[in-house]
């Protein structure tokens, strides 16, 4: 098996975008060929795509030749999208480790991008509710915020977790993507203002929720020995993983704990031979508030039920145990569904080469990315370790 | 799911309802107790398992003979919330409305439901609920829980 590193990265700007799913495509590839100066597009010989819910967002199938065609590459060696909600972008970045790992391909680039805004809400509404169990549980009205508006009510019957706790999270995020010019909310919010936003689904308001967003984001992938040709700072994929169970929500056996996620958390960093004291800064799926406090359990940083004093005591920020979402988080980019995967990934790279500004700079050598999809059931993480 | 006179007939692909008649579904058996105002599921006859949702192969054994049995009427709520905006097509007029997961009385067994005749400022973890049939315009049906 070879080592697999990312060598370059690119995103377009996220948000509600007057630019369709083929514009999006060709905006974060060029952002990533600008970044790999020199590479010629012929020597690219693969191309995964990640991505969700074209066809019932662009009215589009067959997505990733179509992205190809934007992007001038004639893959040699392998060409596919992968599908898997909220972790699509992830799913190809890991399909691309596997080719080049096995020899497969020598250079891979991946994209996740989502168009998700259309001119009917209602018709978006619609699709999002297909991620579940469209017959048994969709057909209820269920879609994302109503499923962790009762995870977080469980939380707070179960461990006396706080919406203020929960609002202090998307202050952090906030924070962070204030300095991030490509993120769809790069603006600062106040306790107040998350605590007043309108509700959604009860105790979620509307700044404790991911919000509705088009955007696509790309990496370069190749193997170590061309690695350290292409720049200067490659950045490992040291380790991978991932656990689920079945989809349905009623047989779930815990809307406040996720085993899954403990488990993709613990292969990720045992395959990477290190521990999460290790690690330097994490990217978090933070789809609403109440995510990332029970993510700050799963991983073992608080104690069950501790998650909300974890934010309480600035432990997920800078300065504090493990500074959390510096890229601000789904919270404040914005969720394109297939793209935030391989987002979390641009983040940690852009970290350790220092290419994000000073106010939310890390830095390090080791990064971690959780993504989670559907209502909690499936984890995937990714382990990233700077080369010298 | 013929075309009925004063139906308004919703593309298939934003039908969030199941196809329910025979021709369409094996277990057709469970809408057609749902009309009798029965909440049924499919039981493995070769291993015993409950299985929620209705099978039509059990996922524990691999055994495709199914009985089907009634499950209780009347369960607590395990966790509800209200969807205030943001609902998907056919169900805008509704809003708000409260979802919640259903413990089954007496069974381990939760079930995911709207959940009518309270709002979600009336209801708190524990409330007692119990299963309402809600007949759709075209004729299917489908189970809703209420307060």
């Amino acid at each position: 098996m070879r080592k697999v590193a990312v060598v370059g990265t690119g995103l377009g700007k996220w948000g509600v975008r007057s630019a369709t799913l083929k514009e999006l495509a060709q905006e974060a590839g060029k952002a990533l060929f600008d970044d790999v100066e020199g590479l010629p597009r012929e020597e690219v010989d693969s191309l995964l795509v990640g991505c969700a819910l074209a066809e019932r967002l662009a009215f589009q199938s067959y997505v990733a030749p179509l992205v190809a065609e934007q992007l001038g590459i004639n893959p040699t060696r392998m060409l596919a999208r992968t599908e898997l909600a909220c972790v699509s972008g992830q799913s190809a970045l890991k399909m691309a480790y596997m080719a080049i790992a096995t020899g497969l391909s020598d250079i891979a680039l991946v994209m996740g991008l989502e168009k998700m805004n259309t001119p009917d809400m209602s018709e978006t509404q619609t699709s999002m509710a297909c991620v579940l169990d469209r017959e048994w549980e969709g057909v209820n009205g269920m879609t994302a915020p109503p499923y962790f508006a009762m995870v977080a009510q469980r939380h707070m019957h179960e461990y006396g977790t706080t919406q203020e706790q929960m609002a202090m999270v998307s202050v952090k995020n906030h924070r962070f993507s204030a300095t991030n010019p490509y993120a769809h909310f790069p603006k600062e919010v106040s306790m107040n203002r998350v605590l007043n936003s309108p509700s959604i689904s009860p105790p979620l308001n509307l700044l404790d929720c991911s919000g509705i967003t088009d955007g696509a984001a790309a990496v370069l992938l190749t193997h170590g020995d061309a690695a350290k040709e292409m720049t200067d700072t490659p950045v490992f994929i040291e380790g991978l993983g991932q656990a689920a169970t079945g989809n349905l929500t009623a047989n779930l056996p815990s809307l406040t704990s996720w085993p899954t996620m403990r488990r993709a958390v613990r292969d990720a960093l045992k395959m990477a031979g290190a521990t999460i004291h290790d690690m330097d800064l994490a990217e978090l799926h933070d789809c609403f508030t109440i995510s990332e406090i029970i993510e700050y359990e799963e991983l073992g940083l608080a104690e069950k039920g501790k998650g909300g004093r974890f934010i309480e005591e600035g432990q997920s920020d800078i300065g504090g145990k493990l500074p959390i979402n510096t890229r601000g988080g789904l919270l404040g980019c914005g969720h394109p569904l297939g793209a935030t995967g391989v987002a979390q990934v641009v983040e940690v790279v852009q970290q350790f080469k220092a290419q994000v500004p000073s106010q939310r700079y890390v830095g390090g050598e080791w990064g971690l990315c959780h993504n989670l999809s559907g209502n909690a059931n499936n984890h995937g993480v990714v382990v990233l370790r700077r080369g010298s | 799911m013929g075309e009925e006179k004063g139906v308004r007939r919703v593309p298939y692909l934003l039908d969030f309802y199941p196809l329910q008649g025979e021709e369409h579904t094996r277990i057709h058996p469970f809408f057609t107790h749902l009309t009798e105002g029965r909440l049924t599921t499919t039981r493995c006859k070769a291993c015993g398992e409950v299985l929620w949702q209705p099978r039509v192969v059990c996922p524990h054994c691999n055994g495709e003979e199914m009985d089907w049995i009634d499950l209780p009427q009347e369960g607590e709520l395990h966790a509800f919330t209200s969807v205030t905006v943001g609902a998907p097509m056919g169900m805008e007029d509704d809003l708000p409305f409260v979802v919640g997961i259903v413990k089954l009385r007496g069974t381990g067994l939760k079930v995911l439901a709207r959940i009518d005749g309270a709002s979600y400022e009336d209801l708190s973890i524990g409330q007692a609920v119990r299963l309402k049939v809600q007949p759709l315009e075209d004729g299917r049906v489908w189970f809703r829980f209420q307060v």
